[in-house]
C-alpha cells in the first residue's frame, strides 16, 4: 500500500486498557470471610473485573471508513465510547485530531417532543448555535426523509424512523470523525442508499468513519479496512474484505455449533496475522518556541489573531497552491504557532453560519514542533499478505490523501462502484461457506 | 499493508528504523480535562443547548397533563391557598410574626428553589448518564441545566406569590424595596449553581448521598427559619444563633421579607453574607466539579 497513508493520522490509540468492576452473583466469585458478611448484609454477592479492552492499538487515516467487527461483548462499543472520549481508559491513550462524534444523540431528544423540534435541540447538543441550526433543519429533515412525520412527537416513531433522524441530525453537525455503533442496519433501503452517500461526503472531506455493524456484508461494502475484536483485542487488522470474510466464517461455524472449527480458525488467524509496528513519532516540545519575528505589539496581534482564525476555519487545502503544500505540512512551524497562541489568548470568533463545521481541532497548547519517535511502538495486527482474499482486496483499496477539489468526484465515484458492485452480487448465486 | 518493510523517507522523517511512522503532531488526547479558559468557552458555546433542554424537559412533564403550562402557576397557586387555609383559616396562628402567611409563603417557595436545586444537583451526573455516554460537552452543562429547569419552574411561582400575597390580608407594605428581590434571586440563583456543581461531582462519587439529601434538606429547611423565626427560638442560645446567621439561605430569605414583605431596610452584612456565599460557592463548587471532568464518563 502507499506510504501516504500513514502520514494523517486521524485516530491514534496506543495500548488502550480498560477494566470494569462490576458485581456478580457468580458462585465462585463470592468473596470469603468476612468481606462475604459485609456483602451479606449490603445485599451484594461478589464483585469482579472485567477487561473489556485488553492493549488495543489502531491507527485511522483520512478518508478512512474503518469496519469494527465482532462478538457481542467483544469491547466494540467500550471502544468507541473511548475514542468519543466520553469515557477514560484505564491505560494507554488515544490521539485524535478532531473531535470524535459519537452516534448517540438519542440521548439528547425528548420522545414528547416532535421531530422537528427534537431537530433544533438535537443540532444545539452536537454543538451548534442556533443559526446553525436553523440553517441545518432544512438539510436534516431532507436526509431523514419523514415526511409529514417530521412534526408528529419523536415517541410515537418506528424505531427505524428515530434511527433516520438520529443519524441526519449526527451528520449536521459536519463532524471530522464519525462512530457509528449499529445505527444504520434498522434504516430502510432508501435510507441506507442516503446514509452510505452522506458518510462519502464526509469521507471525502478527509474525515473518518468507524462503523461497528455485525453484518460483515455490510463492513465490506461500506468500508475500506477493518477489524477484527475478539474479548477485548484486535485479532486482525486488514482489507474489509479480507477480514470480514474470515469473521463470517468463524461466527457462522459458532452459530453450528463447531466449536472445533471456529476454534482453529481464531488459532489460525492469531498465527497468521503478520505483527506491524508503527512508530509514533512523538512532538518534541520546545521552551521558548516564539521566533524573534513572531512577537509582535498586542495590537498587531489581536488584528492577526482574527485573521488567522477565519483563515483556520476554512479549508486550508483549497487555498495553499500544490507545490507550497508538500512544504506547509512539513516545516511551517512560526505561522501555525502564531495562530495557535493567538488561538489561545482570545475567545474564538463565532464562525460564519456557511462554514459551519462543530468538530474544530481541539488544540488546547501550541503545536508540537519536532518530532521524535516515542520508546513504545504500537503493534497491529494485520492481515497476512499472501492470503488470498487480503491480495484480492488490496486491489480496489481507495484509501489515499484527498484533495478538496476531487472530494465531490470521489464520493460520486464510490457510490457508482458500490451500486454497481452491489448489482453483481446480487446476480451471482450465493457462495457456501463450506 | 503488503510492504511494509519498505522504508520511506517521507512517512519517517528521521530514518531510524525501516518499521513506518505516524506522526502524532496535530492530535491530542480526547477526552482530556481541557484548560478552565476553554472549558468555559465551549460551556458558554453550549447555552443555548443548556437553556433548550431545560424547557424541553419542562415541557416534556407538563405536556402529559390536559392543562400543559398552567400547572407551572396553579400549582404554586393551589399550595398558597393550602397555607392560608391551614394557618390562617384553621389554625390562626401567627407565632408572634407579622404577617405570618406571606412569611410562610416566602420561605417556602425560595426555599423550595434551592431544595430542588440540591437533590437534582445531586442526582444530575447519574441521571444525565446517557447524554454523557452519548456525546462530547462540557459536563458542567448538567448540574447547571439542573438550575436552569428549576429556575424556570420557580419564576411562574415567584410571579403568583407576589400576586396573591399582594391581595390577601393582612397587605403588606409596598415601598421602592420590592425592586431588591431581583438582586436577591440571582443572588441565591448564583448559589444554587455552585451547590448543584458541587454536590454533583460529590454524588458521583458516592451515589447513597442521594438518600442522604433529602434528609439535609430537611434541617436545612428548619435552620434557615422557612416555619419561624430563629432569632426568636434561639435567644437563649446566642452560640447556635450567631452560627445560624452564616446560614446563607437565612440571609436570602430574611433579605426577600425584608424587601417584599415588610418594607424595611436590610442590614448591610446580610447583603454581603449572601454575596460571599453566591461568589464563593460558586468558584468552589465549579472548580471542584472542573477538577472531575475526566471521570463522569464512568458511572
Amino acid at each position: 500500500m502507499v506510504d501516504s497513508e500513514l502520514e494523517h493520522p486521524n485516530i491514534i490509540v496506543e495500548n488502550v486498557q480498560v477494566r470494569y468492576t462490576v458485581d456478580t452473583n457468580d458462585p465462585e466469585q463470592n468473596a470469603k470471610g468476612l468481606r462475604r458478611i459485609g456483602n451479606a448484609m449490603l445485599g451484594r454477592r461478589g464483585q469482579t473485573t472485567v477487561r473489556a479492552l485488553r492493549g488495543v492499538n489502531l491507527v485511522a487515516r483520512e478518508g478512512e471508513m474503518v469496519g469494527i467487527v465482532g462478538a457481542n461483548g467483544s469491547g466494540k462499543s467500550t471502544f468507541l465510547r473511548n475514542i468519543a472520549g466520553v469515557e477514560q481508559p484505564d491505560r494507554g491513550r488515544i490521539l485524535v485530531r478532531y473531535q470524535p462524534l459519537l452516534l448517540g444523540v438519542s440521548a439528547a431528544l425528548q420522545p414528547s417532543l416532535s421531530g422537528s423540534e427534537n431537530v433544533r435541540l438535537g443540532c444545539l447538543a452536537m454543538g451548534l448555535n442556533p443559526e446553525e441550526a436553523a440553517e441545518a433543519f432544512d438539510h436534516v429533515v431532507e436526509l431523514s426523509a419523514l415526511g409529514a412525520a417530521i412534526h408528529r412527537p419523536m415517541g410515537t416513531y418506528s424505531s427505524g424512523m428515530g434511527a433516520r433522524l438520529r443519524f441526519a441530525i449526527a451528520l449536521s453537525a459536519r463532524p471530522k470523525i464519525l462512530l457509528i455503533d449499529e445505527a444504520l442496519s434498522t434504516g430502510d433501503a432508501t435510507f441506507a442508499e442516503r446514509s452510505e452517500r452522506a458518510m462519502d461526503e464526509l469521507l471525502a472531506e478527509a474525515g473518518t468513519v468507524l462503523l461497528v455493524n455485525h453484518a460483515a456484508k455490510v463492513i465490506q461494502e461500506l468500508c475500506t479496512r477493518a477489524v477484527w475484536m475478539h474479548k477485548g483485542e484486535i485479532l486482525m487488522n486488514g482489507p474489509a474484505e479480507a477480514v470480514a470474510e474470515k469473521y463470517r466464517w468463524w461466527a457462522w461455524n459458532v452459530a453450528k455449533g463447531k466449536e472445533d472449527i471456529a476454534d482453529k480458525l481464531l488459532h489460525d488467524v492469531v498465527s497468521n496475522a503478520v505483527k506491524e509496528e508503527i512508530n509514533i513519532l512523538e512532538p518534541e516540545l520546545i521552551r521558548d518556541p516564539i521566533p524573534r519575528h513572531a512577537a509582535r505589539t498586542v495590537k498587531k496581534a489581536v488584528k492577526s489573531a482574527r485573521q488567522v482564525n477565519r483563515r483556520n476555519s476554512a479549508e486550508e487545502v483549497e487555498e495553499t497552491p500544490g507545490p507550497l503544500l508538500a512544504a506547509a505540512e512539513s516545516q511551517t512551524w512560526p505561522e501555525n504557532l502564531e495562530a495557535r497562541r493567538s488561538k489561545a489568548k482570545f475567545p474564538a470568533l463565532p464562525k460564519p453560519a456557511s462554514q459551519a463545521v462543530s468538530a474544530p481541532r481541539i488544540h488546547d497548547e501550541p503545536p508540537p514542533l519536532r518530532l521524535r519517535p516515542s520508546d513504545k511502538r504500537v503493534v497491529l495486527r494485520a492481515a497476512d499478505p499472501k492470503d488470498r482474499a487480503s491480495s484480492v482486496a488490496a486491489a480496489d483499496d481507495l484509501t489515499g490523501r484527498r484533495l478538496e477539489s476531487r472530494a465531490r468526484q470521489i464520493a460520486d465515484d464510490r457510490y457508482e462502484e458500490r451500486q454497481k458492485l452491489r448489482q453483481e452480487t446480487d446476480m451471482a448465486p450465493q457462495e457456501s461457506h463450506r | 499493508m503488503s510492504d511494509t518493510t519498505n522504508p520511506s523517507d517521507s512517512a519517517n522523517p528521521l530514518g531510524l528504523s525501516t518499521i513506518p511512522s505516524v506522526s502524532s503532531e496535530g492530535l491530542v488526547p480526547v477526552g482530556k480535562r481541557t484548560s478552565l479558559r476553554s472549558y468555559l468557552a465551549a460551556l458558554w458555546n453550549r447555552r443555548h443547548f443548556i437553556i433548550a433542554e431545560s424547557r424541553a424537559k419542562m415541557s416534556g412533564s407538563t405536556r402529559k397533563n390536559l392543562l400543559g403550562y398552567g400547572w407551572m402557576f396553579l400549582n404554586p397557586l393551589l399550595s398558597v391557598l393550602a397555607f392560608w387555609f391551614i394557618f390562617g383559616f384553621i389554625l390562626d396562628s401567627d407565632r408572634g410574626i407579622d404577617n405570618f402567611i406571606g412569611y410562610l409563603v416566602i420561605g417556602v417557595f425560595f426555599f423550595q428553589f434551592t431544595g430542588k436545586s440540591m437533590t437534582g444537583g445531586t442526582g444530575s451526573i447519574r441521571s444525565g448518564a446517557s447524554m454523557i455516554k452519548g456525546f462530547q460537552f462540557p459536563r458542567a452543562a448538567l448540574p447547571i441545566s439542573t438550575v436552569v429547569r428549576n429556575f424556570l419552574d420557580f419564576l411562574p411561582s415567584l410571579v403568583v406569590m407576589a400576586i396573591l400575597i399582594a391581595l390577601i390580608e393582612p397587605l403588606e407594605v409596598i415601598t421602592w424595596r420590592v425592586v431588591l428581590v431581583i438582586p436577591v434571586v440571582i443572588l441565591q440563583t448564583i448559589f444554587n449553581v455552585g451547590l448543584a456543581c458541587f454536590l454533583a461531582r460529590v454524588g458521583h462519587k458516592i451515589p447513597d448521598l442521594t438518600n442522604f439529601m433529602s434528609i439535609i434538606s430537611r434541617f436545612w429547611l428548619y435552620g434557615s427559619g422557612v416555619f419561624f423565626s430563629i432569632e426568636d427560638r434561639l435567644d437563649k442560645h446566642p452560640a447556635i444563633l450567631s452560627a445560624m446567621q452564616f446560614n446563607p439561605m437565612h440571609s436570602y430569605l430574611t433579605l426577600t421579607r425584608n424587601s417584599l414583605l415588610y418594607g424595611i431596610d436590610s442590614p448591610m452584612w446580610m447583603w454581603a453574607m449572601g454575596t460571599v456565599w453566591a461568589f464563593g460557592l460558586l468558584i468552589v463548587g465549579f472548580l471542584f466539579f472542573w477538577r472531575g471532568e475526566e471521570s463522569y464518563g464512568r458511572l
